[in-house]
Formats: structure tokens, C-alpha cells, sequence
């Protein structure tokens, strides 16, 4: 059976695959030319720039300290190193990420399943689904932080109300360890549901009945036909999924910046907030952009991993 | 909702001022003509902040002048815009808000200011804040408004005699409006304790409003940030004392649980709830306590002298007085710098800065201040006159301002999340503040102190 | 299409999981639901205690102090020009940003050359920059040809930004329409311009409405950048508009989710209207990819 579809799909997909492409000289590259000068100048050019400011020790209110000396070149970089608040931010924005990334999928895996089965009201509950798509991730940020308030937010308003907690003992969701970082995480996993589901929901759609059929009469559970059809068959789609979601990921700063800054203590700083901090409020450009290269460097390696992934997945086919 | 009744007071006092001033209103900066040209400004934003800008008008009409406020942002934001603005070549505005605080990390991209206006002018305001402004012999700003902090207390604790009575047999010792801060550590204890109030005191919680409060405490306590060469000093037994002192009333409930998340606008919030026994507060915010639309608190507080610190220092050192002025400058870069420098006369002349003055604000000038004192004289409410005295004694003989130096925001961005671990109870006062010091040591190292 | 043999249990079973998909939509929807309550209510029963959960009463007052409307307000709040704004830039970046991706993914699904995969994974990574490592440099080369404070500025940006995702989606999309299809437009004498415009391009429309969707929306939520290069109100968008609301000491809720629920219109529009093909567009661009 599974021999079966497995052989159908191959043949599915090898008709858009690289062997039909046409060799045609120098027009493909006249085709992706445009792409590749905006995207030049305006990512790879101040990139560049960023690159050689993190070699010297410029700071924003002192001009004449944008010098480049060879033996000072990699100051910055030492110093980011020998620093805590960076390895912590480093940290935290690691376990966010981590957090972040696994929850929305499985949560989305979870809401695409459901959504699946559903019977009544299907339109309706896809554009439901796809309401936290029409929020800026600031405007997330911005409400949340208001929901999560400790005298004012809904989420304390609400416990009281249901007689949880006492009026004055209203939790500090945005202060407390671990609270802090799991309001962040709620709301950056709120934010990416919709697409996930969307993909992961697409996904589910397209798989073959014929699959399922063959299993029922085999007299498999529910369980069992997820875990060995729907899973394995939906890996293409949750790779492009999690590919999307790490492209994206920064848009998670939106949140942080406004829920807590990365306060307090730096109980929530990621090396967005602490670049932020660095190279602006402490003027400490050249820092800044040390800082700011490795976070670059590191969301790319990560999106690689996926694409990766993602390729494979689709070999295996 | 602030907004609304802000804006309503402000309506409310601009039907008061045309009555008392009856005489031709003493405005400045309009003898010049300056058709045709325009002069853009960057400001401060937020209700009380923005009402100077309505006098603008009259500028306007008067010198021809078109003026643009191209940007109305809160303090730290505008610091981040100049900062980035200055280090780009970019600030094409004529004149900028500035802070004493601040205004050391900007000299060299600002106009000395001595070049346009004259000594006479200058004379009108309190040489204190002009001297904190004048570095190297130039003068980079000129103030609108200062402020600083008396004790604000709820009046109702401080008259009843059954509470009077449990605290002098809980302690042993008369319950009087505290005069130095272990008085007011036992009396926010004991006010919370016996559920006299939520919370006994309050503080800002980040940024720089949280190492300005410890900034304070610590001086009155006799301890210092740094020495005379700038190597930090706060992590001797006085500053790990202060910061025991704020991570215990956090420990015990006695400051709010999200205190390291609450700024100005929360504290006074408290405050203004009811919830607060006694706290440190700004003079700017008395119109809003007032209202008795807003605040449960209006007509039921008390105001005193800042307090002195811990005993541990030496005998309560001095009074309490962290304060600063909000100010105007004109960035090197102005393309019109002489308008900019009319419209900054304009808004810091006698008239503007006494309307500034009707709305709470505490004024930077003589003339103004004997003129709302005089208007206060006969104030319905006591109260207003009291406050302007005792604010005259406090600009006069406590205002402090943090070290001004162009590190002091670099500092508080390092120094204020240690001091939030430890009030968290993340890391011991001692630790915490000895990693704040090595922190601060390299900082000044490399900015060239040592 | 998951089948479902009729019987009793079956039925039961149905119902239970309507139910709990209802239950779990409304719920993610909430926060939405909040806002918009929030936009239409007095202040009064906004930031008070206890908490007024149903609304007693509603009011426009809101949009009135918003658009000046109401004597009594100042007007502070640019609404017009964070609107226009907003739609220049997102409107102009989806347009550019969607025919140079749909050009380049066409290069990529259809020729072979040199460095292809190289340069498809340059133009990929491109997009995982974080705006905050971008924002600053940005700024000053920028400003040295004046594109700082311009919508036309803001508007290049977004399409840098927006173009890697429309040339992966495009991709995806021109590879999975049949080949015999372009082959047969050769043999009939089309060139490779007249088989894509006559073709190729119509059979790929649910992916240009995807990308579509995708880059405006992009553009019309981002903060970073243009909180950095846009100086006043003649480039700053709904985003850094939001912040006219947070003042030195307060936050105006309900202003701000009033101009929140304006923001979101246009979003709301577009999600509608595309929802069909967003889900076919996502799947197939997902299959092939």
C-alpha cells in the first residue's frame, strides 16, 4: 500500500523537476538581474558596510573613532565573547526560539488535523483561523503587553473575576521567571499559527484518500493512520512551514521590544533587544554590528538547516 | 482617559490665565522678522508636554514665521533619535528638546547658545541649571521646566489616631510624616502589614527613572556613585544597604510585584489609586492628583521635604533631590539656527513659561515663580501655596543632578538591570553591584576616564 | 480528501470535533474580538475595576477625536497620511516586488545556468536579515541620496524584502504547470516572452495572489525599518503610528486599538477575497516547491 502511493507520488513529482529545465545562455540571468540589484543594494550593500563597522570601535556621538586598525579589528568580537549579557541573551533567545518554533508547529499540526475533520461552518472557521495574520507583529506586542498587565490586563481581570487569584495578588505575568518569557511565547506562537495551520491544513487536504480507505479496511485507529500516513506524508509541507517561520522569525522583535524590552534583569533579553541597546542607546555602533553579524550569520545557518531538511524531504519522495 | 481630563485641566487653567494676566503679556523672541522662513523642531509629546506648543501660534503671527514640529516622541525616544540623527549628519531642525541629564552626550553637535542670546537674557534663569548646562565654557542649552521630588503621602494614614496609636505600640515611636528613609521603611512596613494600604512605597522600576531613585537614596545616605575620577564607589556598604533596602520591600510586598516593569506613569497610577502610603514623587504630576474625576487620591495627601537617607551612612546625610530640567537646544546642523534661537527665546519667555507653570510644571525662572507663588496666595486649596514653597526650597537647596557626563545613559542601561536582579532576588546586593562596578570600570575605561 | 464511512459513531464523533474546532477558533480569535470592543467603547469601561466584560455602551467618540472630529481634542493623531503612507508603500513594494520575484522564480523552475543553486539560496537567505541588523546602515547610505523620509524610499526596501519569498512561491508555482503545455507553445512558434505571458503567467495566478497577499501584508505591518527611515509624518506608516498613542506617561488603549482596527481593514479585505486561493496557492507552491 504504502509502496503504492509512494510510486504515484514520485511520478507526481518528477514531472517539475530539474531535468525539463531549458538551457538558454544568458536569459535567465537577464530574468533574475532586477532581484539581485535591489536585493544588493539594499541588503548586501549595508550589510557590507555593517561588516566593516563591526571591525572598528566606531561609536554613534564620536565620529572620528570610525578608524579601521588591523590589530584592533576584532575588539568587538572579543569582547562579545568575554560578555555574560550576550551569552545570556544568546541563551534566551535560543530557548525562545526553540520554544517557539516547536509549540507553533505542533500546536499548528494539531489545529490542522481538527480542521481537517470539521464538517460545518469550513469557510468561517478558516477566516477565524487567519485572524492574527491581519496584526502587525507590533500590534501584537502592543496588546498583549496590555493583556498581560499586571493592574490593568484582561488575563489578571479575568483570573479575578473566576475567583483564581485575589485581588491583590495580581500576578506579574510580564516580571516573574518563567511567566515573563512565556507571555512573549504565547504571543509569538499566537502570531504564527495561521500560516503554519494554513500550510500544514493544505497539506493534510492533499494527501490521497485512497491511502486512508486502504488503512480503514486494514482497521487502523485514528492514532495509528496519523502517526503512519498523515505524519510522514506531510514532511515536504512542515518543512516549508518551519522554513517560512525561521525567514520570519525576527518579526518576533516586534513583540519582544514592546512586551518587556528585555527586562527586567535582563530576564528576557535576546540579541535583538541587547543590539538594539548597544548600538543606539549606549551609541556603541561598531559593538552593535559585531552583534548584529552574528545574529545574521546564525538565522542563516538555521534557515540553511531547513532548506536542507526541505530538500531532502522532497528527494524522499 | 489620563489624556481627556489632562486636556480638560489644561482648558480649564487657559480660562484662567487671560484673567490674571492683565497686563500685556512678557513674551520674547518676536523683534525679529522672519517671514518666509521656517523653523522645525523636535519635542517632547504627551498631554502636559504639548499644551506649550499651542502658544506657538503666536509666534507665528508675529514674526511670520512658520514653525514645524517634526517629531513629538517621549524623552528616551527623542535621546535615540538625536543620538542617530547627530551621527548621521541628519538633524535638520533648529531647535531640539534637550534634558541636563542628557545634554552632556550631545555638546559636541550642538550650537553654543551664548552666541545668541545676551547675559541680560540669561539672568532671568536659575544659574543652578545654567551652570549644569555650560560645558567648556559653552552653554548647549537653555531650560523650560525642572523638577524634583517632594514626599507625597496619604494624609488619611498620617491623621488617624487609631493607626497612630497601633504604630506607636508596634515601634515604639510617634507616627509622624518621615523625615529620612528608616523612618519611612518601618512605616511602609507597618502600613502594609496591618492592611492599611497595598503597598507601602513605590518606585519606578526600570531604566534610567530606577537608577535615578537609587541614584538618590544612595546620596542621601551618604554614599556616592563614583569618586572624584570616576571609579564607581556605589558598591560600598551604603549602596548595598539602599539596594537590601529596595529587593526587601520587594520580598515582602511592600513595593508593587511589578514594580521593575513600571514607569512614571504607573507609580503616579498607584498613588493616585489610593494604594500607596508614602513615596517619593515628582511636582509635575499635582494637577492630575487633584482631579478629583481621576484620582481617589485628590484632596487626601500631604507633601514634605525629601527625605534624608539610611543611618548606616553617617547621620542622614542630606535630603533626597534628584533633579533635572527639560531644556532647548539647537543642534550644530540647524539650517536656521537663529530662528530657532527666537522660537526658543519665545517659549522660554516670562509668559509661556508661566502658562507652563499654571499647568504644574516647576518653573526655571525668578519672575515666574514670584508670580505663581503670588497667584497661590489665595488658592482655595492650602495646599498649592505650601507646595510652591516647599518647591522653591528644594530647586534652591537640594537639586542634584546625576553626574553629567555623557556616560551617565551608557551607565544606567548597564547599572539598572543588576540593580533589577537584585531587587528580583536573581543575585545578592553585594554581587550584584560589584558586577554593576566592573561593569561601570570598563565603561569608563574605555570612554578614556582611566 | 480524508473519507468518512456514515454510521452512528461516526456522526457523534463529527460533532465532537465541530465543536471543539469552534470552541478552539473563537478562542485564537479572542484577542480580536477584544480590540474592536475595545475601539467602540466609552472610557470609561476601559482600564477599570472591576472589569466590564460586555459592553453597556457604544460609541464612535474614538474615530471622532481621532479624525478631529470632536472640538474638544486636539487632533493628534495623523491618520490620514499613516494611511496613505502605508498604501503607497505596500501597494508600489507588492506590485515591484511581485513582478521581479515572478521573473526570477520563472528563471529558477524553468532553465538551467550556472550557479543556480547558489544564487537561489543567496536571494532566499537574503530574507532571514533581521530588519534591526539592517535598519541603521540602511539609514546612512540612505540618507546620502535622500531616499530617508520618502515613501518611495520605504517602498524600494519592501520589495528587497518581499522579493525572496515571491520568487520561492513563484518557483514552486511554474514548476508544477505541465511542461507539455510551454513545449507545445514552442513548437508553435512562441518564444520563451510570448509562451510565459500567453501560458505560463495566467496558469500561475493563485500564486501571484498569494504572493500577493504575503508581500503587502509584509510591508504594511513592518516596524523596524521604517521606524528607522522614516522621519515625520510624510513617510511614517500605521506601524510606527501605532506609537502616537503611547505618550511619555499614558497609553491611549482605546486609540489606539480604534486606529488598530482601521489598520487592520485592508488586511481583513485582502485575506477575504483571497482565501481560496490562499490555500491552493499555498499548497501547490508547497508540493512543488
Amino acid at each position: 500500500m504504502a509502496a503504492k502511493v509512494k510510486a504515484k507520488q514520485q511520478n507526481a513529482v518528477a514531472q517539475g523537476t530539474t531535468q525539463n529545465r531549458i538551457d538558454a545562455g544568458l536569459f535567465p540571468f537577464l530574468l533574475i538581474l532586477p532581484a539581485i540589484i535591489v536585493i544588493v543594494l539594499v541588503i548586501a550593500f549595508p550589510l557590507l558596510y555593517s561588516l566593516y563597522v563591526s571591525f572598528t570601535p566606531y561609536e554613534l556621538l564620536r565620529p572620528n573613532s570610525l578608524n579601521f586598525t588591523l590589530g584592533k579589528a576584532l575588539r568587538n568580537y572579543q569582547k562579545l565573547l568575554n560578555d555574560d549579557v550576550f551569552w545570556r541573551s544568546l541563551w534566551n533567545t535560543v530557548i525562545f526560539l526553540a520554544i517557539t518554533v516547536n509549540l507553533s508547529y505542533l500546536l499548528s499540526l494539531a489545529l490542522s488535523q481538527l480542521l481537517a475533520r470539521v464538517t460545518v461552518g469550513q469557510s468561517i472557521l478558516r477566516t477565524l483561523l487567519m485572524v492574527p495574520m491581519m496584526f502587525a507583529p507590533i500590534l501584537v506586542g502592543m496588546q498583549f503587553r496590555w493583556f498581560f498587565n499586571a493592574n490593568v490586563g484582561l488575563v489578571n481581570n479575568f483570573l479575578i473575576s473566576v475567583g483564581l487569584i485575589q485581588e491583590q495578588g495580581q500576578i506579574a505575568w510580564l516580571v516573574d521567571v518563567p511567566l515573563g518569557m512565556i507571555s512573549i511565547i504565547i504571543a509569538s506562537i499566537w502570531m504564527n499559527i495561521p500560516v503554519l495551520t494554513i500550510i500544514l491544513l493544505a497539506g493534510t487536504l492533499s494527501l490521497p484518500a485512497e491511502t486512508f480507505e486502504a488503512a480503514e479496511v486494514d482497521g487502523a485507529s485514528g492514532w495509528q493512520k496519523f502517526r503512519f500516513i498523515t505524519f510522514p506524508l506531510l514532511a515536504p509541507f512542515s518543512y516549508i512551514a518551519l522554513t517560512i517561520m525561521s525567514l520570519d522569525i525576527a518579526r518576533a522583535f516586534d513583540i519582544v521590544r514592546i512586551m518587556t524590552d528585555g527586562g527586567p534583569a535582563r530576564r528576557t533579553e535576546m540579541l535583538w533587544t541587547y543590539i538594539t541597546r548597544l548600538a543606539i542607546e549606549d551609541t556603541k555602533f561598531g559593538l552593535g554590528s559585531a552583534m548584529a553579524w552574528i545574529t545574521v550569520s546564525l538565522s542563516v545557518l538555521f534557515t540553511l538547516y531547513f532548506f536542507r531538511q526541505l530538500v531532502k524531504a522532497r528527494i524522499v519522495r | 482617559m489620563l489624556i481627556c481630563r489632562l486636556i480638560f485641566l489644561v482648558l480649564a487653567f487657559s480660562l484662567l490665565i487671560p484673567a490674571a494676566a492683565q497686563d500685556e503679556p512678557q513674551y520674547a523672541g518676536l523683534d525679529m522678522d522672519l517671514s518666509g522662513t521656517t523653523i522645525k523642531m523636535a519635542a517632547i509629546g504627551g498631554g502636559q508636554y504639548e499644551v506649550m506648543y499651542d502658544s506657538i501660534a503666536v509666534f507665528e503671527e508675529a514674526t511670520g514665521a512658520t514653525v514645524e514640529i517634526i517629531a513629538l516622541l517621549d524623552g528616551f525616544a527623542i535621546d535615540q533619535k538625536l543620538k542617530v540623527d547627530f551621527a548621521t549628519g541628519a538633524a535638520d531642525y533648529d531647535v531640539a528638546w534637550d534634558h541636563t541629564s542628557f545634554v552632556a552626550q550631545y555638546t559636541p553637535f550642538l550650537h553654543p547658545l551664548q552666541d545668541f542670546f545676551s547675559e541680560e537674557e540669561l539672568a532671568a534663569f536659575s544659574p543652578a541649571i545654567l551652570d549644569a548646562a555650560t560645558i567648556d565654557g559653552n552653554l548647549y542649552l537653555v531650560p523650560r521646566h525642572a523638577d524634583i521630588s517632594p514626599i507625597h503621602y496619604r494624609a488619611d494614614l498620617y491623621s488617624d489616631e487609631a493607626i497612630a496609636a497601633a504604630y506607636m505600640e508596634d515601634t515604639g515611636e510617634e507616627l509622624t510624616v518621615p523625615t529620612n528613609l528608616d523612618q519611612i521603611d518601618r512605616q511602609a512596613r507597618f502600613f502594609v502589614e496591618n492592611g492599611h494600604s497595598a503597598f507601602g512605597y513605590t518606585l519606578a522600576g526600570k531604566e534610567e527613572a530606577l537608577t535615578g531613585r537609587f541614584y538618590e537614596m544612595l546620596f542621601a545616605s551618604g554614599g556616592a556613585l563614583f569618586d572624584e575620577n570616576y571609579h564607581p564607589t556605589f558598591n560600598d556598604e551604603i549602596g548595598v544597604a539602599v539596594a537590601e533596602l529596595i529587593a526587601g520591600w520587594y520580598q515582602d510586598g511592600i513595593i508593587p510585584a511589578d514594580t521593575t516593569s513600571l514607569l512614571w506613569d504607573g507609580v503616579a497610577q498607584n498613588f493616585c489609586n489610593n494604594d500607596v502610603a508614602v513615596k517619593l514623587e515628582w511636582y509635575g504630576w499635582y494637577a492630575y492628583f487633584q482631579d478629583a474625576d481621576s484620582c481617589a487620591v485628590a484632596g487626601n495627601f500631604g507633601l514634605a521635604r525629601g527625605f534624608t537617607g539610611l543611618s548606616i551612612g553617617g547621620d542622614h546625610v542630606r535630603p533626597s533631590g534628584w533633579a533635572g530640567a527639560h531644556a532647548f537646544s539647537i543642534p550644530a546642523t540647524a539650517p536656521n539656527p537663529q530662528g530657532g534661537a527666537q522660537l526658543i527665546k519665545f517659549l522660554t519667555s516670562h509668559q509661556v513659561a508661566y502658562e507652563e507653570a499654571t499647568l504644574g510644571f516647576l518653573p526655571v525662572r525668578d519672575d515666574v515663580w514670584e508670580r505663581v507663588i503670588a497667584d497661590a496666595a489665595d488658592a482655595e486649596n492650602p495646599l498649592d501655596r505650601e507646595r510652591l514653597e516647599l518647591a522653591r526650597i528644594q530647586v534652591s537647596e537640594d537639586f542634584k543632578t546625576p553626574p553629567l557626563i555623557a556616560e551617565w545613559i551608557p551607565f544606567s542601561n548597564l547599572f539598572y538591570p543588576q540593580l533589577q536582579a537584585i531587587i528580583l532576588g536573581d543575585i545578592d546586593a553585594q554581587s550584584g553591584l560589584d558586577a554593576a562596578a566592573e561593569e561601570t570600570r570598563e565603561l569608563m575605561e574605555s570612554a578614556g576616564y582611566y | 480528501m480524508i473519507t468518512r464511512s456514515v454510521g452512528p459513531n461516526r456522526r457523534r464523533n463529527d460533532r465532537i470535533w465541530n465543536a471543539v474546532a469552534w470552541v478552539v477558533l473563537l478562542a485564537l480569535a479572542l484577542p480580536a474580538f477584544w480590540i474592536i470592543m475595545t475601539a467602540f467603547r466609552p472610557n470609561s469601561e476601559i482600564n477599570t475595576f472591576p472589569p466590564v466584560w460586555i459592553p453597556q455602551r457604544l460609541t464612535l467618540e474614538a474615530y471622532a477625536n481621532m479624525f478631529g472630529l470632536n472640538p474638544e481634542v486636539q487632533q493628534r493623531v495623523a491618520v490620514e497620511a499613516y494611511l496613505r503612507n502605508s498604501l503607497l508603500a505596500s501597494g508600489i513594494s507588492t506590485v515591484v516586488a511581485v513582478s521581479l520575484g515572478t521573473l526570477a522564480g520563472y528563471a529558477f523552475a524553468r532553465f538551467r545556468f550556472r550557479f543556480h543553486t547558489g544564487l537561489f539560496l543567496g536571494i532566499m537567505l537574503s530574507r532571514a536579515v533581521p530588519g534591526v541588523a539592517l535598519s541603521l546602515p540602511l539609514f546612512l547610505l540612505f540618507n546620502r541620496v535622500g531616499l530617508t523620509n520618502n515613501v518611495l524610499g520605504l517602498a524600494f526596501v519592501y520589495v528587497a524584502v518581499n522579493i525572496p519569498f515571491t520568487a520561492w512561491l513563484m518557483d514552486g508555482f511554474f514548476r508544477q504547470i505541465p511542461q507539455e503545455l510551454t513545449e507545445s507553445a514552442y513548437i508553435d512558434g512562441c518564444g520563451h516572452w510570448s509562451a510565459f505571458w500567453r501560458i505560463e503567467l495566467p496558469l500561475s495566478l493563485p500564486g501571484l495572489s498569494t504572493a500577493a497577499i504575503f508581500a503587502f501584508l509584509a510591508a504594511w505591518n513592518e516596524f523596524q525599518i521604517v521606524s528607522v527611515l522614516a522621519r515625520n509624518n510624510a513617510a511614517k506608516t500605521f506601524p510606527p503610528g501605532l506609537f502616537a498613542f503611547t505618550e511619555q506617561f499614558t497609553v491611549d488603549w482605546r486609540g489606539m486599538a480604534a486606529m488598530s482596527v482601521i489598520m487592520m481593514v485592508p488586511a481583513v479585505i485582502f485575506v477575504i477575497l483571497v482565501q481560496r486561493n490562499l490555500v491552493s496557492g499555498l499548497t501547490f507552491g508547497a508540493v512543488k516547491g
